[in-house]
This record gives C-alpha cells, sequence and structure tokens, in this order.
C-alpha cells in the first residue's frame, strides 16, 4: 500500500510533465497546424535554461526560474519567426521535417554548448520528505503536480476570461475569419509558440530534478507527449491532460508491475490501440477534416 | 576511383538508403501516405537475414528473399488497420508502431541479442567470389539500386502507379473512377516495405553487424527527409536526396564539433528554398541545352506527379 502511494505520486508527477508538454503540442497544433516534433527538445531547452540560470551562472532560484523562463519565451518567438513564418504554407510533412531539423540543431547546440555529461538541476524543495500514510513521497514531486494543475488554471483563465486567450481561440478556430475581424492574427500565433515554449520550459524546470539531465532526454519525451496527445484526442486540451497523467502513470506502475523493460510498450500499445478504434481519443477532436 | 575505403564506405550506406527511399516513394510521393516506421521495415529485413543465416545457418541468397516475404506479411498486417489512418494521425501511428519495433528489439534479448545486436553475419557469396572488401559491394548495390529503380519507374508508368498518384491528389474522385481506394494504398504500403526489407537486407549483409539502433524512428524520419529534400514524387530526387543527406554531414564536418547542429539548419534551408526538392531545381537553359544533364526529362518525371 505504502508502495503504491509512492508509485501513484510519483507517476503523477511525471505525468504532469507529460502533460505540460502536450499542453504545449496542443496549443501549438491547434492555433497553427504544426504537428511539432520539436517538442521534447523544447522540454529538455527548458531543462538546460534551468541548468544555465541556477548552476553555471548560481542565481537564487526565484530570479533563475524567471531567467530561464524569459529565455524560453524569447526562444518561443524565435522559433515562430525562423520555422513557422517561412514555412507556414508548406505541407505537413515539410514541417515535420522542419521541426526536426531544428531539433536536431537545437540538439547539438546545446549538446555544444553543455556537453554531454549529465547534469543534476537541484530543486527549491531539495531533501524535504513528507511522509503520507507511512509512504516517503519528495516534496518535489508533490509541488510538480501542484505547479501543473496551477498552470493549467492560469491557462484556463487566459483562454476563457481574457481577450487575448478569446482571440487565440478564434484564430484556432478560423484563421482567415480571424483576420477578417480584424484579429492580429501574426501577433497571437506568435503568442501561441511562445506559450508552448513556456509550458515547456516550466515541464523543463519541474523534471531536471526528477531525471538527470542530459542533451539527448529530448526525444523519450516527444515520444510520450505524442502518446499523451493521441490517447487523450488530437486537439485537445482536457485531452493532453488525462493524456499526460495516464502514459507517466502507466509508465511508473508498468516500470514497477509489469516489466521495466517493457514499460514503454503499454502507452504506446494503447496509443496505437486509440488510433485503431478511437481515433479522436477520450477527448475526440470535433473538426473531421483536420487530417 | 581514387575514394578510400571510408568514403566507399558511406557511398555504399548511401545507396542502400537510397533503395529504402525509392520505396518510401512509393508510399509518400506516391500515394501520399505519411509512413514515419520506414526503419522498421528496413530493421525487419535486416533482422530477418541476420537471424536466418547466423542462427539456422540459411545462405544469404535463401535468407534474403524470405526475409523481405516476411516483412511483406507484416506490412500487410499493420496496413489494414492503420492505413484507415489519414494525415498526421497515420504519422503517429506509424511512429508508435516504429518505436514498439525498437523495445522489442532492444528487449527480446533470447532472439535479437538486445542492444548488442546480431554480430557475425556471414558475407554474401557470387558464384564463389565473397564480396567483402567495400568496392566489390558497392558493384552489387549499384545492380541491386538500378534493378530497383527500373522497376519503381516500371510500376510509377503503369496504370497502378497512376492509380496511387490519384490516390493521393484526390481520394473521392479517384474512388469514382473505379479505383479501390484501400487496396491502392495497401498495395503502396506494402511495395515500399518490400523494397525497405531489400535495403535491410543489404545492410545487414554489408555491415554484417546490426543492432536496434540502425533502426530507430529516427531513420525513418531521416529517410523521409532524404525524399523531401530529393523532391518527393520522383526516383532521381529519391537517389539524390539518400546520396546529400548521408554525405552532407560529412561535408560539414570542417565546421568541427557544429557540424550536426548545422546539418540541421541545411535541411531546413532547402526545406523553405528548394520546396520542390534536389529533382525540382530549374537549371539554367544553358546547361539545359548543353544536355549534360538530362534535366529536361527530369523535370518532366517530377513535374507528372506534382500538381
Amino acid at each position: 500500500m505504502t508502495d503504491l502511494i509512492q508509485l501513484l505520486i510519483n507517476g503523477l508527477a511525471i505525468g504532469s510533465v507529460y502533460a505540460l508538454a502536450a499542453i504545449g503540442f496542443v496549443i501549438v497544433y491547434s492555433a497553427t497546424g504544426v504537428v511539432n516534433f520539436a517538442a521534447g527538445q523544447f522540454v529538455m531547452f527548458g531543462t538546460f535554461a534551468g541548468v544555465a540560470m541556477l548552476l553555471n551562472a548560481q542565481l537564487p532560484w526565484p530570479v533563475g526560474y524567471g531567467a530561464a523562463l524569459l529565455a524560453m519565451a524569447l526562444f518561443g518567438a524565435l522559433f515562430f519567426a525562423v520555422l513557422y513564418l517561412p514555412l507556414r504554407a508548406s505541407p505537413v510533412v515539410t514541417i515535420i521535417i522542419g521541426t526536426v531539423a531544428i531539433g536536431i540543431t537545437m540538439q547539438n547546440a546545446a549538446l555544444l554548448a553543455f556537453g554531454s555529461w549529465p547534469f543534476r538541476l537541484p530543486s527549491p524543495l531539495e531533501g524535504v520528505n513528507l511522509t503520507v500514510a507511512g509512504a516517503t513521497i519528495s516534496a518535489h514531486a508533490v509541488a510538480a503536480v501542484i505547479v501543473t494543475a496551477l498552470m493549467v488554471a492560469l491557462l484556463w483563465l487566459l483562454f476563457f476570461r481574457t481577450s487575448l486567450g478569446i482571440g487565440m481561440r478564434a484564430v484556432a478556430q478560423d484563421i482567415k475569419a480571424a483576420r477578417l475581424m480584424g484579429l492580429k492574427v501574426n501577433r497571437l500565433l506568435a503568442l501561441s509558440w511562445i506559450l508552448a515554449a513556456l509550458l515547456a520550459g516550466v515541464a523543463g524546470l519541474m523534471l531536471g530534478p526528477m531525471w538527470f539531465a542530459d542533451t539527448s532526454m529530448g526525444d523519450p519525451i516527444a515520444l510520450k507527449a505524442f502518446a499523451a496527445t493521441i490517447i487523450g484526442g488530437f486537439g485537445s486540451l482536457p485531452g493532453a491532460i488525462v493524456g499526460g497523467l495516464f502514459v507517466g502513470l502507466s509508465e511508473v506502475l508498468g516500470a514497477s508491475y509489469v516489466s521495466s523493460a517493457y514499460k514503454d510498450l503499454i502507452s504506446f500499445g494503447i496509443m496505437i490501440l486509440f488510433l485503431l478504434v478511437r481515433p479522436q481519443g477520450v477527448f475526440g477532436e470535433r473538426v473531421q477534416d483536420r487530417g | 576511383m581514387l575514394l578510400t575505403d571510408y568514403h566507399l564506405r558511406l557511398v555504399n550506406l548511401a545507396v542502400i538508403s537510397a533503395v529504402a527511399v525509392i520505396g518510401l516513394n512509393f508510399a509518400f510521393g506516391y500515394a501520399g501516405l505519411i509512413s514515419l516506421g520506414h526503419a522498421a521495415f528496413v530493421g525487419m529485413g535486416a533482422y530477418g537475414v541476420a537471424l536466418l543465416t547466423t542462427l539456422l545457418g540459411w545462405s544469404s541468397w535463401l535468407a534474403l528473399p524470405v526475409a523481405v516475404a516476411g516483412t511483406a506479411v507484416v506490412a500487410i498486417l499493420i496496413g489494414v488497420p492503420l492505413l484507415r489512418l489519414k494525415g498526421h494521425y497515420l504519422a503517429l501511428a506509424t511512429l508508435g508502431f516504429n518505436v514498439s519495433f525498437s523495445i522489442v528489439a532492444a528487449n527480446w534479448i533470447e532472439v535479437t541479442g538486445g542492444t548488442n545486436g546480431i554480430s557475425r553475419i556471414p558475407e554474401l557469396q557470387i558464384a564463389g567470389h565473397a564480396l567483402s572488401d567495400e568496392r566489390s559491394y558497392l558493384w552489387f548495390a549499384l545492380v541491386v539500386l538500378a534493378a530497383s529503380a527500373i522497376v519503381a519507374a516500371l510500376i510509377h508508368a503503369s496504370r497502378h502507379g497512376r492509380a496511387m498518384i490519384a490516390v493521393r491528389d484526390d481520394e473521392t474522385a479517384s474512388s469514382m473512377t473505379g479505383i479501390d481506394v484501400r487496396r491502392v494504398k495497401l498495395a503502396a504500403f506494402v511495395l515500399s516495405s518490400v523494397y525497405a526489407a531489400v535495403a535491410g537486407g543489404l545492410f545487414a549483409c554489408h555491415m554484417r553487424f546490426i543492432s536496434p539502433e540502425d533502426f530507430g524512428y529516427a531513420h525513418s524520419i531521416t529517410y523521409l527527409a532524404m525524399l523531401v529534400v530529393g523532391g518527393e514524387g520522383s526516383i532521381v530526387g529519391a537517389i539524390l536526396g539518400a546520396m546529400l543527406v548521408t554525405f552532407l554531414p560529412e561535408w560539414l564536418r570542417f565546421l568541427g564539433p557544429a557540424y550536426l547542429a548545422f546539418f540541421g539548419l541545411f535541411v531546413l534551408a532547402i526545406l523553405i528554398f528548394l520546396p520542390s526538392g534536389l529533382a525540382g531545381i530549374r537549371w539554367p537553359a544553358r546547361l539545359r541545352r548543353n544536355g549534360r544533364m538530362n534535366i529536361p526529362g527530369l523535370l518532366a518525371a517530377s513535374e507528372e506527379v506534382r500538381p
């Protein structure tokens, strides 16, 4: 029982990170139609922004976190300008390969800057443990779940209570109509990339203390984010959350109760099952002709 | 040919990739199916040959066709359910297939040797002459590539090839002209897996050692990148793309440790500035008239398949 509680919390914590990565992926997909294969490298950049600010520059953590997130926001804007703007009218595959190419560049730039040696990103809650029903749980894992819940609440406020967010949803729904209504479409599209980069930044900062951070960590995260997106429903924000938590839980519980070698097959097997039986995921995508 | 063994090895790898990419051209270039699982089919061909020769002691010449046939059967089995999906759903499903293949290949240790892979795959022999060095293997690989390209060109020119292109351009319209859309898609998918398995068998016999990382999903994306960079829908483009993407990191080596970072930017630049790939370059009129390269024919071939 105590083991189970520990596994559940750890699964939720890692699942929160996948959920944030998946939300960033979904926001960009809904707004711009881009399937971002560099999503995992975004999270890797988030972790290494943390490494640069907290370990290399030795900033105190509130300042360091702020600086890392600011760097991620700038990166999101840069990505919009360098990749999205020139390729926006290209076919899906060209954009997929474009994001992969940029992902390769990102990974190798990080490798040049930080080397292949893994880093241990500290947490502000380093060494703090909680005891719940006899199980010892790291406070960082609990904080990761809480931060994710907070981010989701903020996103909900942004999308449903501010004119900015409503504009972003309008662009996601019909870009031409939004332009005709006088919305600054390009600015809103840029904002969705910045938002995705920020969410990946938060995910990266939370992931750093849970894993050892190395520059090849991006690909496995991207694969989990894709699985989460499919299971939850392509283009659906609640789906990204549910899918992310599911993938995280299945990974941690599967590794412990089934087989650590085949733990990833569970989430991918279920992803393929969903594609075959219910491709619209748990929270189906309404638009039929997105494919 | 004054190439060092290392460069000959790269040419061999590029030729083997070109066979796989010509295959991918059926699925993606002609039928418009975004497949991110091509490397898994290459892997099945390679593992098939490796297992049949090392475990059962078969001759490579017997193992190759059996491995290719086995891969085709797997392609039919997964193609029937997966090909109902379109666009990026299909892309992610085939990606999941590729990831699953890698996980099984890395963990089914009793059969695949896990991450240690399979070594001591016997070399190919032709009339008692072993294809043991890079140069003799290259001649053999070039013959296979030429045969693959000719067969692909014949299929492209046949009504089957035109049916694939029709399905890519407009599914509804082509089904109304009597084309069985699902069957054409499956045929393109299985054909692409057959080419992939041939490439995998060539790879296994050339390297004589294989491991799961040779067939990860990143390689599927590389094959797709080769096709898009070369110019999708064009056999010449498939070959050019395979050559360029194999050698580009080599040519960028003067950049030192940053060469892979620049590799990504180069591919991006090609996508932005050459949207129809290398085969779609408008060469200057002078070059075309000289006939040094048969570009008009090339252009006509690539334009025929482009809407």
